[in-house]
């Protein structure tokens, strides 16, 4: 009986017996009220007795329970083997899932560290009509938010980007961020030194103040108390620091590189910034607080209709073709969700192998229960109830699964840090992981359910023996029951299984890995390195040297010069964007993708016309050995005041010439009809720019010297390590000025490497599991086929006295392994076959239903069962007929 | 398992034994066992009331005796415990032990 059952019919029982004795009473004269006193009285404290008898049955049951620890440990300890096989194996299982579930945890499940994250949210402004995503936004389309649509509690415009820092030492480029003056109190952070930027501060232009983050605080003031009203300069200007932000807060958006260090406020209406028109797009990204009872879908049917009546409104600054529209996003979706179908292919496959696990013990606790058998069919005989043998087989496993549990943990606290090392930065708020008391829940669940997965099926099926074959059979070890080994064979079969999952899912990614290493990017980034440098941007005007086209221009060709003297260094240039290194098309100096006109083409036509655009330097094509297939590359004198001159990919030239010869063809930038034309004089083969596994945008390619960015990168041919070569390379650029900051400077083919690393991360990993998996299942397979013909060494006896071949024996067991692989193998193709959609995100070139992998990895896993049966097959042929006999 | 000892006034562990041999009668709820042995004592022996429940949930988990839901006399809704083949066992050998032990006090009285 259940125990709450139990404890209200006891209640129930004792108060009937109350009623009735003082209805006995009652009738024998006395007053209602001096019954019931005088039958509480003399049935003694009621509640004191109730608790006793409630004690009687749950003392047992905890005496009981340590029974069957103290007998569960006693058993475990006599097999050590076993026990150890199993809690090694608990241990690789739980410890795994439980570090991904931890990262899982920090990076999708918890929310934000913000007040009120669920009311955060990303606005963009989109151009549906002409497949635009993400556009720009005026001043007035910002106040419009806040004014005209009644949503948001407040508001922010975001620029993210990396800004130098100097001053004292080696001059340093930070990502820094900056917002709007409520910046701070919409996301509800509280400073831990000083204050944070509130309305006081408020100036038209950027506030000559800077908030910075505890790392900037640690590692460039020391920790220094008294920061507060020190000078730093950013990007030339000097900013008074008014604060420190609590260690662990971070931006919530893409950054650059890393974390946001330097933090920043403008008001977005006067100089630096243009006059404050609806036309005039200077804003990049924003962010906003809901108004709070608002749910999504309320607050985004607003913004649309907000969206249509501002289009009413002006039409003349919303093109009617362009639809222009705004959307809201959570803040966390937009923060983590492209590393979602990662993280949760990484979790689906440590369950797999979380099961995989469960079952390997299963099986051996399925063969020891054979083994015990005679045990329980004593214990049954001297009275043990059914129910009491599976509970004290359950207890046993249990204990197994918590001890493995707690040997998982313990793994995964060890190994968090070296995991995190390998995962790719690109993930966001991995600085948030730790195992905490969620993850620690999560690791004691998966643990009770192994324990209660493996453990149910052996000790069900071992008190369902029957009492007197369990005596007979047991006491002669005479054979593999039909009902066990059907048991057993279910449980292999399962397994190899989800090796069969597994193994496919990791030969999809690996196979995308391949592909895209083998790719050719367009270009021989053998012998190449580079470096970045990020001139200064500073918001005095007249602060700035790199000012205009000119004056870079003259910066550039300095800089090729003296980086041309270095000895080893062949070839030099310039580039505005590296090959495969756009991690955040947002952000200042990053990518940006723009329009333009084609000359003697209409222009409502050419809307989707979009190219990005890339400064190099002459000599660009040359050091990264990528052909120029026709026309000309750029020379010294295709300079400022000469004509303007493009080189396009094969890409754009097919997009956009289709039929013609793009050489000679006009286009214009920015549709400004005041600009000058810009002649395309030759075409290059494609250069993958945006990443090994993106297929890019179109690109046109201009003269540095005509038209360049703050945002550069130098390319050397050279057969010199680049770490040998970072040293000078510094000294350069610092010899012209020793205010810039050099940074990332790595092998081409690093770069392009890092432009991978969460398909490495997620290839590796699941490969690795899957190869665990394989291990598992083959032991599996191994220990079942061993034990078989342990328990069969009679059979195989009269077998081979009667005139059985040895070939006849190993075929009779082979043919069993080959069986429960091949049923194993398929059941796993159908279902890997089924779902392998989820997988089609993380794919670059290869389908979810590859041949390749959909054969190879079946054919590789029944090698692996046939190899792993074969080796107990052939025992079995060694056995020895007398011996046989002489045990059995 | 950790066992109480028994709160009797009279001989420890007789209660399992009173209870016993009343359900060996007849099927009966806890107040009609305690009506039971009053009356069959002529009201020699008064069980502490309270102390019958502990007695009945030790025997009942024992196996010694089963409780099931029924109705009582006055038709309410009662747990009324019949007592188990083992029960009958058990009320063999505590009775000998009791007989042994009253034969023993008996002879030790006797001899004064």
């Amino acid at each position: 009986m259940k125990s709450a059952k139990r404890s209200n019919a006891l209640r129930e029982e004792m108060e009937l017996h109350l009623a009735e004795k003082a209805a006995e009473l009652e009738a024998d004269g006395m007053t209602v009220e001096h019954a019931r006193a005088e039958a509480r009285r003399r049935f003694g404290n009621v509640g004191l007795k109730y608790e006793e008898s409630r004690e009687i049955w749950i003392s047992r049951f905890v005496s009981e329970l340590g029974q069957d620890v103290r007998y569960g440990v006693r058993t475990l300890v006599k097999k050590p083997t076993l026990t150890i096989v199993a809690v090694l194996t608990l241990a690789l299982g739980v410890g795994a899932t439980t570090a991904i579930f931890s990262i899982v945890d920090a990076v999708l499940l918890r929310s934000l560290p913000y007040r009120d994250p669920d009311r955060l949210v990303r606005i963009f402004f989109n151009e549906p009509g002409v497949g635009l995503r993400d556009v720009r936004f005026s001043k007035p389309e910002l106040d419009d938010l806040q004014t005209r649509a009644d949503v948001f509690e407040d508001v922010s415009p975001i620029f993210e980007g990396s800004e130098n820092v100097t001053g004292a030492g080696q001059p340093e480029r930070l990502d820094g961020v900056n917002g709007s003056f409520s910046y701070f109190s919409m996301l509800g952070v509280t400073p831990q030194i000083g204050r944070l930027f509130g309305p006081q501060d408020f100036v038209p232009g950027f506030a000559e103040k800077a908030v910075i983050s505890d790392g900037l605080w640690r590692r460039a003031y020391g920790a220094d108390p008294n920061v507060v009203g020190r000078t730093l300069r950013l990007d030339n200007d000097p900013l008074t620091i008014i604060g420190v932000l609590p260690p662990g807060f971070r931006h919530p958006g893409p950054t650059v590189s890393g974390d946001a260090e330097v933090f920043g406020a403008f008001g977005g209406t006067g100089e630096p910034f243009p006059k404050p028109m609806r036309g005039t797009r200077v804003f990049v990204n924003g962010i906003g607080r809901l108004k709070p009872g608002l749910t999504l879908a309320q607050a985004q049917e607003r913004l649309t209709a907000t969206a249509a009546q501002l289009r009413h409104d002006f039409p003349g600054d919303y093109p009617p073709q362009a639809q222009w529209t705004i959307e809201i996003q959570p803040l966390q979706e937009t923060l983590v969700g492209n590393v979602r179908p990662m993280l949760l292919v990484l979790l689906g496959a440590v369950i797999l192998i979380v099961f995989i696990v469960s079952l390997n013990i299963a099986n051996l606790l399925l063969a020891r229960a054979s083994a015990r058998q005679h045990e329980m069919a004593v214990r049954l005989s001297l009275g043990a109830s059914r129910a009491r043998m599976v509970r004290q087989m359950l207890t046993e496993s249990m204990l197994l699964s918590l001890i493995g549990g707690a040997a998982g943990v313990a793994t995964a606290v060890g190994t968090l840090d070296l995991v995190l090392r390998f995962v790719p930065p690109s993930v966001p708020r991995l600085n948030e992981v730790r195992i905490d008391w969620a993850v620690l829940a999560f690791a004691l669940a998966v643990s009770i359910l192994t324990g209660f997965m493996f453990g149910l099926v052996p000790a069900l099926h071992s008190s369902k023996v029957a009492l007197s074959s369990a005596i007979r059979e047991g006491g002669r070890g005479s054979g593999y029951s039909t009902k066990t080994g059907r048991l057993r064979d279910v449980l292999i079969v399962s397994e190899l299984a989800f090796a069969v999952i597994l193994m496919v899912g990791a030969g999809l990614l690996l196979r995308t890995l391949r592909d895209l290493l083998q790719q050719n990017p367009g270009f021989n980034p053998t012998h190449v390195v580079t470096a970045n440098i990020q001139l200064p941007n500073p918001n005095e005007r007249e602060m700035d040297p790199y000012l205009d086209a000119p004056r870079r221009a003259t910066f550039g060709r300095e800089l090729l010069r003296r980086l041309k003297t270095i000895p080893g260094v062949q070839l030099a240039a310039i580039t505005s964007a590296l090959p495969s290194t756009n991690t955040n098309p947002n952000a200042v100096g990053g990518t940006t993708y723009e329009g333009f006109t084609i000359e003697g083409r209409p222009v409502e036509s050419l809307q989707d016309l979009r190219a990005e655009r890339i400064r190099i330097s002459p000599d660009y094509f040359k050091t990264l050995q990528a052909s120029l297939l026709r026309g000309r590359s750029f020379t010294e004198s295709d300079e400022d005041g000469k004509p303007l001159v493009a080189i396009i990919d094969e890409s754009t030239a097919h997009k956009y010439w289709p039929t013609g010869d793009a050489l000679g063809r006009r286009v214009r930038f920015r549709r400004d009809p005041t600009k000058p034309w810009t002649t395309i004089v030759g075409i290059v083969n494609d250069i993958k720019s945006d990443g090994l596994d993106i297929d890019g945008a179109p690109h046109i390619y201009v003269s540095t010297y005509q038209d360049s960015t703050k945002r550069l990168s130098v390319v050397l041919r050279t057969s010199l390590a680049a770490s040998a070569l970072e040293p000078q390379i510094r000294r350069e650029i610092q010899g012209i000025d020793p205010g810039l900051p050099v940074f990332a400077v790595s092998s081409m083919n690093d770069v392009l490497d890092r432009s991978l690393a969460s398909r490495r991360f997620s290839a590796d990993l699941v490969g690795g599991f899957a190869g665990v998996a394989v291990l598992l299942a083959a032991i599996g397979i191994y220990g079942l086929l061993a034990y078989m013909v342990g328990q069969r060494s009679r059979e195989i006896g009269i077998r081979m006295a009667l005139g059985a071949r040895r070939e006849d024996i190993l075929r009779m067991f082979l043919r069993k392994g080959v069986a429960l692989a091949g049923v194993g193998v398929v059941a796993g193709l159908v279902f890997s076959a089924s779902t392998a959609s989820v997988m089609a995100s993380l794919l670059y070139g290869v389908r979810p239903h590859d041949p390749a992998v959909f054969l190879i990895v079946p054919l590789l896993l029944f090698g692996i069962a046939v190899l792993a049966s074969y080796l107990p097959a052939r025992r079995a042929t060694e056995v020895d007929p007398i011996i046989a006999f002489r045990e059995g | 398992m950790g066992r109480k000892a028994q709160k009797n006034d009279s001989l420890p562990g007789s209660l399992d034994m009173l209870i016993l041999r009343t359900l060996s009668l007849r099927d009966l709820h806890g107040y009609g066992i305690v009506q039971f042995i009053q009356q069959s004592s002529e009201n020699q022996l008064l069980v502490e009331e309270g102390s019958l429940y502990p007695a009945l949930q030790r025997l009942e988990l024992n196996g010694w005796i089963d409780g099931t839901w029924g109705m009582t006399a006055n038709n309410r809704r009662a747990r009324i415990y019949k007592i188990t083949a083992t029960g009958r066992k058990q009320l063999a050998v505590e009775t000998r032990t009791y007989a042994k032990l009253t034969l023993a006090i008996a002879r030790v009285m006797g001899a004064q």
